[in-house]
């Protein structure tokens, strides 16, 4: 317990380290929001729109006043159009990305643990072979390419998936999916070979241990040496790989948003930056911060599930 | 052109053939110097002008004719299907490219063409442009002006309807203006600084007061997409949305109500019942999706998952592609903006310390040598080719050729800048660096969008100049901060929708434009520089000519001013004038966009229906 107390505590001080490194990054890189804001209209009334977006203070009362209001739950508006809470527009984003993060996951999660387990397995055979091939294919391959390769055959060839757009869970598990099946491979291919590949070499690993040699000598069965005792220890280094993956995938996949024109946080962070948007720029990195920071904590602890051995006391 | 529109013609008769030309002759035929065009007071005044008046005002205002206006002059019938069809309903989903996200739709934020196009369909204004350019009543019927050109009075449309169900009157024109020129409701408060008041005489009367005459007033002014300052918006609705849902989801008068609209996701639009003209929307539905990237745009309109395509400029690379794609209708019209290299004449080689002497004088000086060499080394034609595949036509001005009676394509001929690779060799050794030896290597600025084109260019200048740029690729928003405070060498930038002569030469051209290095003297600048009276260009003529063609009602009296202006800024090389992007619309084939629906720069879906 106090272990875990203590690294919640730690959680938090980074996540606040980051948030302030952010905020004054942001304000130290070149780049107007106002300017920007104002590209063809008129400039004279930067002076008035930026007293009015309190961006006339001095930094240190404008991170001030940021810290009390995130503490206080308010992250702010966005500096453009109608000028949408952050908040809101996080939580209409985090659906979408959620979404395409467990579709891509169980494909990775799917593809890439039975490829990693059949090539131990099986290891220099024909499956070895290809699985590997494969795994080096999917990990060279940039996501955007696999997407637009994807879209070019299935969507515009076959015209068995939408090329575009997402639709929600309300609009039916069918659709839901069918938005999802292409955006969801092109995340979840690389992902799944790395996963592969990680996967392999910790089944080897184990695979050569003394135990499951006496394992095999007692005459258990072959799929319960495999999944019961080598897997469950091959899992460690596996699931500590498969929590970030699942962080960085809720953290949104920027490339794959774009392509598929889904706007999940990714698209948000990147479409803030890109504007020098502050509020959301910092409201969403400190949703990411805390997510990758969290995720991190929870496979620490998940750890002691998989190996009783291990202990934070 | 139409198809149908083609068959007619290939069918007319002697005596419709004709008739035809008599009325072209006729929509000419009158003393540009007249009031009135010719036609007498009754002919212009009321709420319905004949179809001959018409044409005479279209044509007076330096519009360019459309073939099937004059059709129905001469009394021959449009073919069904060149018309506004009759055939209603259907869900049109478009494709919004080269953006993420729809910001707004409140007009006085929206600061994108791809934000205005939108919200065109969904709010009216006093006014708004027809295919030739040419300002026609929206919320106005009609309007009448004193004898100096100070006071308008519009005549409003009765019986409008707000698509929350207020019943709109003279009182939202007065709201609209009231809440725009303040610069902390609106960023285009600018726009209005002409404008002293607007008041409600009745309820369907409103007069504006000008503090002088204002040749742009219907077209960017009043005007209901481009000039955004006087997009009438509902006050009510606005105080009981809120503005950020208002932003989002703005009630207007317009042809289509906003029913869904999620950032990033795109926008759903519903045929408002109650819209002024019972013919229009006539498609039922509309769902505009933002789509960034290229390839799934095209993939998007290959396969049917979109019907049209708005939003930015369709990449050029992707023009051929769908050209040969049956299922696709690409129409290319010209575009209405320019596109040009700024040079920056505060730092060297190609420093000039005032634009005034004459050009024979600014000759004599090498940091105008340099200026002229750069531009004269240019090669528009090859690198349209190469960077834009073929989709522009040569630059020489800020005047473009969407505005028809205003562009001359003579200046292409008679401009400094014309392209003569040996006379810009001869300036640069004249100027110190021959062959281009010696000559410092130049950071030309441009944006990430531009990379493409901008290494064209530096492939140019390596070529016919033997001189090396260095690229400089920054955000936009980065960019921008460097143009206004003129922290550039090179800066590749230009403008889009222009419908107007003021569009370019008071933005750009003038020593006080808006994008002539605003910031040129902030504090840490000035400790540098020093205090500089203008940023990329000034000359005292054209000041004059600028503000002078901008109170000429007369078009062709403006026409000259333009003119002069727009010849001395491409002689005196304001800056490199590149090119003019052509404006392409694609859609699919089973969508038919009637002529009256073609404007340039807009994606006005009222009239869209499907085949």
């Amino acid at each position: 317990m106090r272990y875990f107390v203590a690294r919640v505590i730690q959680a938090l001080i980074v996540v606040w380290a980051v948030g302030t490194l952010v905020f004054f990054m942001l304000r130290a890189v070149p780049g107007d929001p106002i300017q920007a804001l104002l590209a063809d209209v008129d400039p004279t009334a930067a002076d008035v729109i930026r007293a009015k977006l309190g961006l006339d203070q001095p930094v240190w009362v404008q991170y001030i006043l940021w810290m009390r209001n995130t503490l206080a739950g308010d992250l702010g508006q966005s500096l453009y159009g109608s000028h949408q809470e952050v908040s809101q527009q996080i939580a209409e984003a985090i659906p979408r990305t959620v979404s395409l993060a467990l579709v891509a996951f169980l494909i990775s999660f799917t593809l890439g643990l039975t490829a990693g387990i059949v090539s131990a397995v099986k290891r220099d055979s024909i499956f070895d072979y290809g699985f590997n091939l494969a795994a080096f294919l999917g990990i060279s391959m940039p996501s955007f390419w696999i997407g637009i390769v994807l879209i070019i055959v299935f969507a515009v060839n076959l015209r068995w998936f939408p090329s575009i757009g997402y639709k929600p869970m309300s609009a039916g598990l069918d659709q839901w999916l069918r938005y999802l099946i292409l955006p969801g491979l092109a995340v979840g291919l690389p992902f799944s070979a790395s996963i592969a590949r990680l996967t392999r070499s910790a089944m080897l690993e184990v695979l050569g241990q003394d135990y499951i040699t006496v394992a095999r000598a007692k005459g258990l069965n072959e799929k319960r040496v495999i999944f019961r005792h080598a897997l469950r220890n091959a899992l460690i280094p596996v699931v500590t790989v498969m929590g970030i993956s699942l962080a960085l995938l809720f953290s949104g996949s920027v490339v794959v948003e774009n392509v598929f024109a889904i706007k999940g946080l990714g698209r948000v962070l990147i479409q803030s930056i890109l504007n020098r948007d502050y509020p959301v720029v910092q409201g969403s990195i400190l949703l990411v911060a805390v997510l990758l920071v969290f995720m991190n904590l929870a496979v620490d602890m998940l750890y002691r599930l998989i190996d009783p051995r291990i202990s934070y006391d | 052109m139409n198809r149908h529109l083609n068959k007619l013609i290939a069918n007319l008769t002697k005596q419709e053939r004709e008739r035809v030309d008599e009325a072209y002759r006729d929509a000419y035929d009158f003393d540009p110097a007249d009031p009135l065009f010719g036609l007498s007071k009754d002919e212009i005044s009321g709420p319905q002008l004949s179809r001959r008046s018409f044409l005479r005002l279209v044509a007076a205002s330096g519009g360019s004719l459309s073939l099937s206006h004059v059709l129905g002059a001469a009394g021959i019938a449009l073919p069904a299907a060149a018309r506004v069809a009759a055939q209603t309903g259907g869900h049109l989903i478009c494709g919004w490219a080269g953006t993420a996200e729809i910001t707004t739709l409140d007009p006085a934020v929206i600061n994108a063409v791809l934000q205005f196009q939108v919200a065109s369909n969904v709010l009216s204004g006093l006014t708004h442009i027809n295919a030739d350019l040419v300002a026609e009543g929206d919320l106005a019927t009609d309007w009448t002006v004193s004898d100096d050109g100070l006071v308008w009075t519009f005549n409003l449309r009765e019986g409008v309807t707000w698509h929350n169900g207020d019943a709109f009157s003279a009182a939202d024109v007065v709201y609209t203006y009231n809440r725009s020129k303040n610069p902390e409701n609106s960023i285009h408060s600018g726009n209005l600084i002409n404008v002293l008041d607007v008041v409600a005489l009745d309820d369907f009367t409103v007069q504006l007061s000008l503090e002088r005459p204002q040749a742009s007033l219907l077209v960017k002014t009043l005007e209901r997409s481009s000039g955004r300052a006087m997009t009438i918006v509902n006050g009510n609705a606005i105080e009981s949305m809120g503005l950020q849902e208002y932003g989002l989801k703005p009630i207007g008068t317009g042809p289509f109500r906003v029913t869904e609209h999620q950032l990033g996701q795109g926008v759903v639009l519903e045929r408002f019942d109650d819209y002024y003209d019972p013919a229009r929307p006539v498609v039922d539905k509309v769902t505009i999706i933002p789509i960034p990237e290229i390839e799934p745009l095209a993939a998007a309109i290959e396969t049917g998952d979109i019907h049209f395509i708005g939003g930015n400029a369709v990449a050029a690379e992707l023009i051929d592609r769908f050209l040969a794609n049956p299922d696709l209708v690409v129409d290319e019209i010209a575009g209405n903006g320019f596109q040009s290299v700024f040079v920056n004449p505060w730092r060297e080689p190609m420093m000039v310390e005032s634009f005034d002497p004459s050009v024979d004088e600014l000759k004599q000086q090498n940091g105008f040598k340099v200026r002229l060499a750069l531009a004269k080394a240019f090669d528009r034609e090859r690198f349209i080719q190469r960077a834009l595949f073929g989709r522009g036509v040569p630059g020489f001005g800020t005047i473009n050729p969407a505005m028809g009676f205003y562009f001359d394509t003579a200046i292409n001929e008679t401009s400094e800048q014309r392209f003569d690779v040996e006379a810009a060799q001869a300036l640069l050794a004249e100027a110190g660096y021959p062959n281009g030896e010696g000559f410092p290597t130049l950071k030309l600025l441009t944006t990430p969008a531009g990379r493409r084109a901008a290494e064209v260019m530096v492939d140019i200048y390596r070529n016919n100049l033997n001189i090396e740029l260095e690229l400089d690729v920054k955000d936009f928003t980065v960019l921008i901060e460097d143009a206004f405070r003129m922290e550039y060498d090179l800066m590749a930038l230009g403008s889009g929708g222009d419908f107007d002569p003021d569009d370019g030469l008071v933005d750009w051209m003038q020593t006080t434009s808006r994008f002539n290095g605003p910031n040129r003297n902030d504090d840490d600048l000035v400790e540098i520089y020093g205090e500089r009276p203008f940023g990329s260009f000034s000359d005292a003529r054209v000041d004059a000519l600028v503000d002078e063609q901008a109170v000429t009602a007369d078009p062709e009296a403006r026409k000259v001013l333009v003119q002069e202006a727009n010849q001395i800024t491409s002689d005196k090389v304001a800056s490199i004038f590149t090119h003019h992007l052509t404006e392409i619309l694609v859609h699919r084939a089973e969508v038919t966009v009637p002529p009256a629906g073609r404007i340039v720069g807009l994606r006005d879906l009222d009239r869209v229906y499907f085949n």
